[in-house]
């Protein structure tokens, strides 16, 4: 058991790529915390820092009340998860997760023991003699835990360990991993590019971009208050709606409309982006004053049974901020696909859900809006 | 579909290959049991069987067969063994290490195999001849000399075919490995090299046989007829007024690459394999 500290950690790679850039953060002993980030923002060059298997190139990171810059890894006292997970092909399932302790010169008893409890514990005692290549790809992934889990170490590190699997058990070995670590309270810090993996498993979230620490925060606390821009974006399915304008008179005017703003915003605070999480808007019970919402045109409804997702488009062109482009880009797309207007998705109440090719009114709960700064993307 | 048609031509095709490849090796075997001990008199179908040709082989005081033998297994042996050795730790070098020249020297290990070793023999022999007024031992006419130059010999090959196979293995492992605990000689004989054998295992094989049908270097190096390889031996044989005795040369001939012929024989699926499939399966 420790905590992880990051202390102004920056990483440069010997051909001068630049991954990381002053880093600075702890994960408290027993913690789950989860770095995620667009891919290429450097969060497997983090974790691998902490690992020992890429220099600290700037700063330092302090595993429990050591400074580990200069210790091997095998001396760091953590265990990592592969995304390939790098079982050893030529050893059986028991040797591989018995490999690490003979090294470290355990008993044969104490070896039989730990492995034959992981084994339990990850449900594959029957496979312990097989190899690698004769076991699924879930199973693969539980050996690979159970080789981490053996170790006692004090500090797990996971490089996507579950992005190798297919959707359907790739949800079900997340809840497993949560209640694994409810179960042992390791230190965990898990690397992962997906949104909502990271919600669901860490007890706090570091959201990464171009190897910049953005926040760190509990998922809902991130949610609710995104520090900037890019995090409000990033964290969230579907994605935050961002609309372009300016805040003026207890008013946000976008060009198409206005809607009212309640929270003391510097008026002349210049051009503004507006974020709208699908889930704030509403499908109004009757005729709605414009300035109360959205001039809508709506397109493809989806029923998803619980909500529908309502996609519409407003008569404004789209705003494009560096984020926003990097947003994009993140999610396969590209600026140039944006069209004249600003596309839109709104959460609504499936039995209210208006039908493809309407044109109306659609409510805002304007008071939970966000404002972020066009220049920095910073929280307004 | 194939037709019988083509079946039936395609047997006959494969018959008279097999016929083409097997018909020396039938002559000088059954010439090797042969009681008429000579060319002229030889033929397909012996005129009778005697092991007598390969007794002789070991009791004539003129021809040591039974050192040469010896030498060429103790020669190959220790020289493939030792090739082995430096290619697989060159390789895991050239595969795994980050060090200032290592495309150059992979380039350079390439660039000096495809000049044939026998353009230096003489600077060999002479290299060999000082290295002999220093240490006796490693000088001509001694198998540890010969060994030496054996050694220098095969090993870029290997190295870039080893580095290749090495290169299959993902970084991954040795990641794991050094995170389990694993320095990294550990990491090379626990985790590389058992994944590397497939290909170690061919390039024994390849290696000691080459070494032990290797004639020019020998000949050069080697000049008492005790310290011969069976190579040597062999020619020598068939150079004297042995060359008559074409029974016993035939026996020692049949001694001298049964072996390889056996171990070629039960190792021929791991060769193809070993060179073909990479390290790490599925
Ligand atoms: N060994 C390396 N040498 C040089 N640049 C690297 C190396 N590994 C990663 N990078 C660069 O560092 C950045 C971060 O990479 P990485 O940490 O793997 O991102 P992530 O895991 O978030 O996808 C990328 O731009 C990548 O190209
Ligand atoms: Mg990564």
């Amino acid at each position: 058991m420790a905590e992880i500290h990051f202390d102004g950690v920056g990483k440069i790679y010997p051909g001068g790529t630049r991954a990381i850039t002053d880093v600075s953060f702890e994960i408290h002993d027993g913690e789950f915390v989860v770095l995620v980030g667009p891919s290429g923002c450097g969060k497997s060059t983090l974790l691998r820092m902490v690992a020992g298997l890429e220099e600290i190139t700037e700063g330092e990171i302090r595993i429990g009340d050591r400074v580990v810059n200069d210790v091997p890894p095998k001396d760091r006292d953590i265990a990592m998860v592969f995304q390939n997970y790098a079982l050893y092909p030529h050893m059986t399932v028991y040797d591989n997760m018995a490999f690490g302790l003979k090294l470290r010169k355990f008993s044969k008893d104490e070896i039989e023991r730990r492995v034959q409890e992981a084994a339990r514990v990850l449900e594959i005692t029957e496979y312990l003699q097989r190899k690698p290549k004769a076991l699924s790809g879930g199973q693969r992934q539980r050996v690979a835990m159970g080789r981490a889990i053996v170790r006692e170490p004090s500090a797990f590190l996971m490089d996507e360990p579950l992005s190798n699997l297919d959707a359907k058990l790739r949800v079900q070995m997340r809840s497993e991993l949560g209640l694994l670590h409810a179960r042992l309270k390791t230190t965990t810090m898990y690397v992962t590019h997906d949104q909502v993996e990271a919600m669901t498993l860490g007890d706090r979230v570091a959201v990464i971009r171009k190897g910049v620490l953005q926040q760190v925060d509990a998922p809902q606390e991130l949610y609710k208050n995104p520090a900037n821009l890019f995090v409000a974006g990033f964290i969230g399915s579907p994605a935050m709606n961002f609309i372009g304008g300016s805040v003026s008179g207890g008013h946000f005017d976008y060009g198409a409309g206005k809607l009212p703003v309640t929270r003391d915003i510097a008026a002349g605070s210049g051009r503004v982006v507006a974020g709208i999480r699908p889930e704030h808007f509403f499908v109004p019970e009757g005729e709605l004053h414009p300035d109360q919402g959205m001039e809508a045109e709506v397109g493809l409804v989806e029923q998803l049974g619980s909500d529908a997702l309502v996609h519409f488009e407003i008569d404004v062109a789209p705003v494009l901020t560096p984020d926003i482009r990097e947003l994009l880009e993140d999610a396969g797309e590209d600026a140039s696909s944006l069209g004249e207007k600003t596309k839109m998705v709104a959460r609504v109440d499936p039995l209210a859900a208006p039908r493809p090719g309407d044109r109306m009114v659609l409510g805002v709960e304007s008071d939970k809006m966000h404002f972020f700064s066009e220049d920095t993307g910073e929280v307004i | 579909m194939i037709s019988r048609r083509s079946v039936t031509l395609r047997h006959i095709g494969l018959w008279i290959g097999i016929f083409f490849a097997l018909y020396p090796v039938v002559w000088i075997i059954s010439a090797s049991v042969n009681p008429v001990d000579n060319l002229a008199a030889s033929r397909l179908i012996p005129e009778g069987l005697t092991l007598d040709n390969y007794r002789g082989l070991f009791d004539d005081p003129l021809v040591p067969f039974r050192d040469w033998l010896i030498n060429s297994w103790k020669i190959s042996l220790a020289g493939a063994i030792g090739n082995l050795a430096l290619a697989a730790l060159a390789a895991y070098s050239f595969s795994r290490l980050r060090f200032r020249g290592r495309r150059a020297g992979l380039l350079g290990l390439l660039l000096v195999q495809v000049f044939p070793q026998f353009l230096g023999f003489i600077a060999i022999f002479f290299t060999l001849q000082a290295i002999g007024e220093v240490a006796p031992g490693f000088g001509l006419d001694t198998h540890a000399g010969l060994l030496l130059v054996y050694l220098g010999g095969a090993i870029g090959f290997n190295t870039y075919l080893i580095k290749g196979f090495m290169d299959t293995v993902p970084i991954s492992l040795d990641e794991a490995a050094k995170v389990d605990g694993a320095s990294p000689a550990l990491i090379f004989w626990r985790v590389i090299l058992p994944l590397t054998r497939p290909v170690l295992g061919v390039i024994f094989i390849i290696t000691f046989v080459g070494l032990y049908g290797e004639l020019l270097l020998a000949s050069v190096l080697l000049r008492s007829a005790e310290n011969f390889t069976l190579a040597m031996g062999l020619q020598q044989f068939s150079l004297s007024e042995y060359a008559a005795k074409w029974g016993a040369l035939s026996a020692a001939a049949i001694l001298g690459s049964a072996p390889i012929v056996a171990t070629f024989l039960v190792a021929q699926k791991q060769i193809v394999g070993g060179l073909t499939q990479g390290g790490v399966k599925g």
